[in-house]
């Protein structure tokens, strides 16, 4: 039997100003018919660049250097654009991974997926059928995917529709062919934990009830072990190990592959070392540092309508904790921890740090405020002034807040970087030219250049790769008891919440559903909400899947 | 998208001891500019528009220095030498007082240098400070902001400019005032637009958690990721004022003759059209090669300051 | 949608009676004492006194407005020096002439620059993409009112192809005035000689009038195609099979439109701020070529009516492409 997709010795450049950069470095790898195989890969690992060369819509300024891709015993490497039409999206299609920039804002549902039928059924000569016929399909591969009342479904606009929706519409979209492979690229990045467990499952019962054969790509190894059979780990454009899936979860060999599994937070583990030490640290006088009481936020739209982002919640947060707080997108909980700054004016309620009643402040006192909490932001590709070296950022809270000589802010600059681990020779750099990471590195480099005694961190690390996340992590904690910090902890991520956090609050529409010592709640969870959300965070979780 | 995966990481030497050397602390600005440098070089079109530029630049600062006859600028009169066809006494020919139309051409440089200078730079200075004022603020200050500037954008610009100079009557100072006055809303809706984008960037949320007052805010962070648009609409900019203060010397109420401007010469010329063609073509050809100019500039800057062609 | 219609046509309303406050301001900005300006300098002090009381100058600048707007309610416009009739009357004779070689002059932009637009975004750096872009920022650059002198040298003196200015020519009969435009009207009239010499008058000022709009049409439907044909729905549409003709015709077309129409409506505008130049050189009898020769003539009124109504057609037109988005964009219809 031939394989179905055989990629052989595949090596692929892409040209820049600073010459050809080598993004797949001679990948072998097989598909055969009814497999489901998983891609595992950092950002930058090659993942997606390999995928969509299967399916010839591989990046502009991409040459093939050498090896070649055959499906069905045919070779597609160089094929004309002409001949793809047979394949892409008939015998090869693709889900991606934000549904709402890969739908077509200004055309209905029905309408952008009749049209794919439509295209299927003039590339295999047998005709377009009419209107009303593809209009039933239509309907039936919306039923398919699991979607309510098809019939209203096809005159609506994708802004009209969830995310969740969304993916599924493009899945029935991609599934309109009746392809022999499916790629999914990172189906379940842009949607929330609970959605997120639906698609996977939605995506496992397509591949048994049509034996699909399936590719799937995707950075979470937890959403790949949940559908792929067999799968490939991926690391600087190179397929560094592959083989069945239980088998490289279980017995990793090449040692990329062991560092990320290891790196993987792991939601049914308990974190006893760092428990331990964040006892260890507690002052002798556990005071609480900051207080929020009966805080609320309404938001009034255009309409006139209110939508209470925050309501009436009360919470404190001893000295020298990190006290957690997690929930899903739209929970309140970015707005929360930018009140607890007064970065969101709280439509009521107080905020008391160390005993100071800080709701109230304004202008100069709220400026000096400021010097002993700060904020570190969920995006360091963002939260950084593209225009300003790595040193100017790190000391611009120096220059705004103390009259520092500017050689001396250089050398707090210097150091700092020092104590967040970056060589010195950074503070001439730019923020593009530095990775993720190490801007996350940077930005709390400049959360503690005032010696502030309180870190709010919103999602510290959800834009960031597994390992650096790991990394990040490990040297919060650090920094933490080497400065004597209070953490503030937000994430959506409930397996970090657990590695890291002393006690949290877990949050749904702007309330507190639960409190209490984190480890009770994961062990104990008494609300309904709180189960469910730790059952879905299981469930893209590696060590649930391993026990299958 | 795909994230191509660009490693633009600079090779950076272990811990040194010694002073870092210029090239080194630089090494990053030396790259940026290295590459626009290259993108530019590589298209015709925008190197067509620097050559324009440059040479219009050169004219503007040298041009009454090295003409045949700079006294033709001020109205000399010789009738003896009246419209004559070019030739290689007179490269442009002359006009209908006797007047070489190159230098004439040639001064008109200096003229239209000021006029885009001062159209451009009053324009950008009033319309920058409003468009950050209404785009940080929001509230009713951008209200009353936005609504007046969008009611100067409802009349076309030359036609208010039109009904300007009628009223503060003919002359290339009002003419110039005029044009100023119709211009600067462009800069407010564009400055305006790029702040409100600006300001929802976590940098800005992360510069106010650390205490930062707004003017700090405006002039370290919104003003310097407004400036790639600001400069190429300037570039532009300066060729379609340079147009527009003619088109008004055209209609006859911008500069009087004999003040070498071109729009003004042409003015002139259309009356003695077609049989003394001459007088109309040089300093026509004179606008359109520097408007052009500075349009190809434009475009060739917005290529490679277009955040949008970068990678980042 | 419906209700959107309505907001937008309420803007319409504040923006023009912001226009004719602007227009006031301007009014009052003339240096000088009005009254003596409209005396002429020979007269006396007692009758530049009853002119200041004949026009209400003596009144104080709010009232005076309210007076203004007053007049403008009613349609009084003022009056002309130079001819002695009422403004209002005057602008609406050359108001059709003007129109019809916008519309004209848009036409052409639209049909040329959009098609030329979607090949250059197509066939991107390639010869045709370097031809449009310089031709299409020369457009920008071309002094409408030398390019004129220039077409007029070659097509109507030298070549004799085409007349060199005008309307029609002094012998011919206009048809009867149904429109206005006579184009329309001479086919209405059922006149085919009459609309052949029209159509041979405006194509040189409607070449003129449209290049620049042309130019900027082609530019920005190229840099929209280029971006959407990068955008992640069109890379799905392809990887679905949808092929790459019906990719670039209608679905990155219609998302295309949305900036292209923008420009239109903008470039609308700038079109009717321009006949004031096309109309002087091609001595074409429309409102710009009224409002130039009174402003010449120191004849303040008429400048200041053009100017209203330009500004009117203006924004008539921007929120005609505001409803047009909308019947583009669902997004925009529920806001």
């Amino acid at each position: 039997m031939t394989a179905l997709l055989d990629i052989k010795n595949y090596r692929l450049d892409i040209g820049t100003f600073d010459g050809p950069v080598h993004v797949l470095k001679g990948i072998n790898l097989t598909v055969n018919r009814g497999d489901t195989v998983g891609i595992v890969g950092e950002s930058g690992s090659g993942k997606t660049v390999l995928v969509r060369s299967v399916l010839g819509i591989g990046p502009r300024n991409a040459k093939v250097v050498e090896g070649s891709i055959s499906f069905d015993g045919q070779d597609i490497t160089n094929l004309p654009e002409k001949d793809w039409t047979k394949i892409r999206g008939i015998r090869i299609s693709m889900i991606f991974q934000d549904p709402m920039t890969y739908l077509n804002p200004l055309f209905t549902v029905g309408r952008q997926i009749s049209d794919v039928i439509a295209a299927h059924e003039k590339a295999a000569g047998t005709g377009v059928s009419s209107k009303a016929a593809r209009r039933t399909r239509t309907e039936d591969l919306l039923d398919q995917v699991g979607l309510p009342n098809p019939s209203m479904l096809f005159s609506q606009y994708p802004h009209q529709l969830s995310g969740g929706m969304r993916q599924r519409i493009l899945i029935a979209m991609a599934l309109a062919g009746k392809p022999d492979i499916l790629i999914a690229d990172e189906p379940t990045t842009a949607l929330d934990v609970t959605v997120q467990a639906q698609v996977l499952d939605l995506i496992n019962s397509l591949v048994e009830k049509l034996n699909l054969t399936v590719i799937m790509i995707s950075h979470d190894i937890g959403a790949i072990a949940t559908v792929a059979k067999r799968c490939a780990v991926m690391y600087k454009g190179e397929i560094v190990e592959q083989g069945m899936t239980q088998d490289i979860l279980n017995r990793p060999q090449h040692e990329y592959t062991q560092r990320l599994l290891a790196a993987v937070p792991d939601i049914d583990i308990a974190p006893e070392k760092v428990a331990a030490e964040a006892t260890a640290a507690k002052p002798s006088k556990p005071g609480h540092l900051l207080e929020a009481i009966d805080l609320k936020k309404v938001y009034r739209s255009q309409s006139g309508a209110d939508f209470t982002a925050v309501n009436s919640l009360s919470l404190s947060v001893k000295t020298g904790e990190i006290f957690g707080v997690v929930g899903e997108s739209g929970s309140g909980k970015s707005t929360l921890a930018r009140m607890l700054m007064r970065l969101i004016e709280p439509t009521s309620g107080d905020i008391i740090f160390d005993g100071q009643n800080i709701s109230g402040l304004s202008g100069e006192p709220l400026r000096k405020m400021r010097r002993h909490m700060q904020f570190v932001f969920q995006n360091p590709h963002s939260a950084l002034n593209g225009r300003h070296t790595i040193g100017d950022a790190i000391g611009e809270p120096l220059r705004i807040q103390t009259n520092m000589s500017r050689r001396d802010i250089e050398a707090r600059a210097e150091a700092l970087l020092d104590i967040v681990q970056l060589p010195k020779m950074f503070k001439y750099r730019y923020p593009h030219e530095l990775s993720g990471g190490q801007k996350q590195r940077v930005c709390i480099a400049r959360a503690i250049a005032l010696n502030p005694r309180l870190l709010i961190l919103d999602e510290p690390t959800s834009a960031l790769d597994i390992s650096v996340q790991a990394q990040v992590l490990d040297f919060l904690q650090e920094l933490r008891s080497e400065l004597n910090l209070t953490y503030v902890f937000i994430s959506h991520n409930l397996a970090v919440i657990r590695q890291i956090c002393d006690r949290t609050i877990v949050m749904k529409r702007g309330e507190i559903v639960e409190q209490g010592d984190t480890e009770q709640i994961f062990m104990a969870p008494r609300e309904d909400y709180t189960k469910a959300l730790i059952e879905s965070g299981r469930k893209t979780s590696q060590a649930a899947n391993l026990q299958v | 998208m795909t994230a191509a995966p660009m490693n633009t990481q600079i090779d950076t030497p272990a811990e040194a001891s010694r002073p870092l050397t210029f090239r080194e602390r630089h090494a990053s600005q030396i790259r940026q500019w290295r590459l626009y440098a290259h993108m530019f070089r590589k298209s015709f079109s925008s190197m067509l528009g620097l050559t324009l530029v440059v040479l219009f630049l050169l004219l503007a600062a040298f041009g009454p220095l090295i003409v045949p006859y700079p006294e033709a600028a001020s109205g000399a009169i010789n009738m003896s030498a009246k419209l004559q066809p070019p030739s290689s006494t007179y490269w442009f020919g002359t006009d209908e007082m006797g007047a070489d139309i190159f230098s004439r051409v040639i001064i008109g440089a200096r003229t239209s240098l000021w006029i885009g200078v001062v159209i451009t730079g009053l324009a950008a200075i009033v319309g920058i400070t409003l468009g950050i004022i209404a785009g940080y603020r929001g509230g009713w200050v951008r209200a009353v902001i936005m609504r007046i500037t969008e009611l100067f954008l409802a009349v076309p610009g030359l036609a208010l400019a039109l009904a300007i100079v009628a009223a503060l009557g003919p002359g290339i100072t009002n003419c110039v005032l005029a044009l100023a006055i119709v211009w600067w809303p462009g800069y407010v809706r564009l400055v305006e637009a790029k702040t409100l984008s600006i300001k929802e960037e976590l940098f800005i949320e992360s510069a106010r958690s650390i205490g930062a007052k707004t003017p700090w805010i405006l002039w370290h962070h919104i003003l310097p990721n407004c400036m790639s648009p600001i400069i190429v609409k300037m570039s532009m900019d300066m060729g379609m004022a340079i147009l527009s203060a003619a088109s008004l010397g055209f209609i006859g109420l911008g500069a009087q003759p004999p003040s070498p401007e071109w729009g003004s010469m042409i003015s002139v010329a259309r009356t003695y059209m077609p049989d003394w063609w001459w007088y109309s073509l040089f300093p026509g050809a004179a606008i359109f090669l520097t408007v052009l100019g500075f349009n190809l500039l434009g475009d060739g800057l917005r290529d490679i300051l277009d955040p949008r062609s970068r990678d980042r | 949608m419906l209700t959107f219609a309505f907001r937008k046509i309420l803007t319409l309303l504040g923006t023009m009676i912001g226009i004719a406050a602007l227009t006031f301001v301007i009014t009052n900005i003339a240096p000088g004492d009005p009254a003596r300006l409209v005396a002429g300098p020979n007269a006396t002090e007692d009758m530049v006194a009853t002119i200041r009381s004949e026009y209400g100058l003596d009144k104080s600048l709010p009232e005076q407005f309210i007076v203004y707007m007053g007049d403008l309610v009613r349609g009084d416009l003022g009056t002309s020096i130079v001819t002695t009739r009422p403004v209002l009357e005057e602008v609406m004779r050359y108001a059709p002439a003007t129109l019809e070689l916008v519309f004209v002059a848009m036409f052409l932009g639209i049909v040329i620059g959009v098609p030329l637009g979607m090949l250059s975004a197509v066939y991107k750096d390639g010869p045709l993409d370097q031809v449009t872009r310089i031709f299409s920022i020369s457009g920008v650059a071309l002094p409408a009112f030398w390019f004129g002198i220039i077409l007029q040298l070659m097509f109507a003196v030298d070549l004799e192809w085409l007349p060199v200015s005008g309307r029609l020519p002094l012998v011919t009969r206009p048809p009867e005035f149904v429109t206005g435009l006579l184009l329309v009207d001479s086919l209405i009239a059922g006149k085919f000689s009459t609309f052949w010499v029209s159509l041979q008058h405006i194509i040189l000022p409607a070449i003129v009038l449209s290049f620049p709009c042309l130019a900027s049409i082609l530019r920005v439907n190229r840099a929209e195609m280029i971006e959407v044909l990068q955008s992640d729905y069109i890379v799905a549409a392809r990887a679905h099979g949808i092929s790459s003709f019906r990719i670039v015709a209608l679905y990155a077309l219609k998302n295309a439109m949305l900036p292209t129409l923008a420009m239109i409506g903008l470039r609308f505008g700038w079109m009717l701020g321009s006949t004031v130049l096309v109309e002087t050189v091609f001595d074409w009898p429309g409102i710009g070529l009224y409002a130039v020769s009174s402003a010449l003539s120191s004849d303040f009124k008429p400048v200041v009516g053009v100017t209203l109504m330009i500004g009117f057609f203006f924004i008539v037109a921007n929120t005609l492409v505001d409803l047009a988005y909308a019947w583009i964009d669902p997004r925009l219809r529920k806001a």
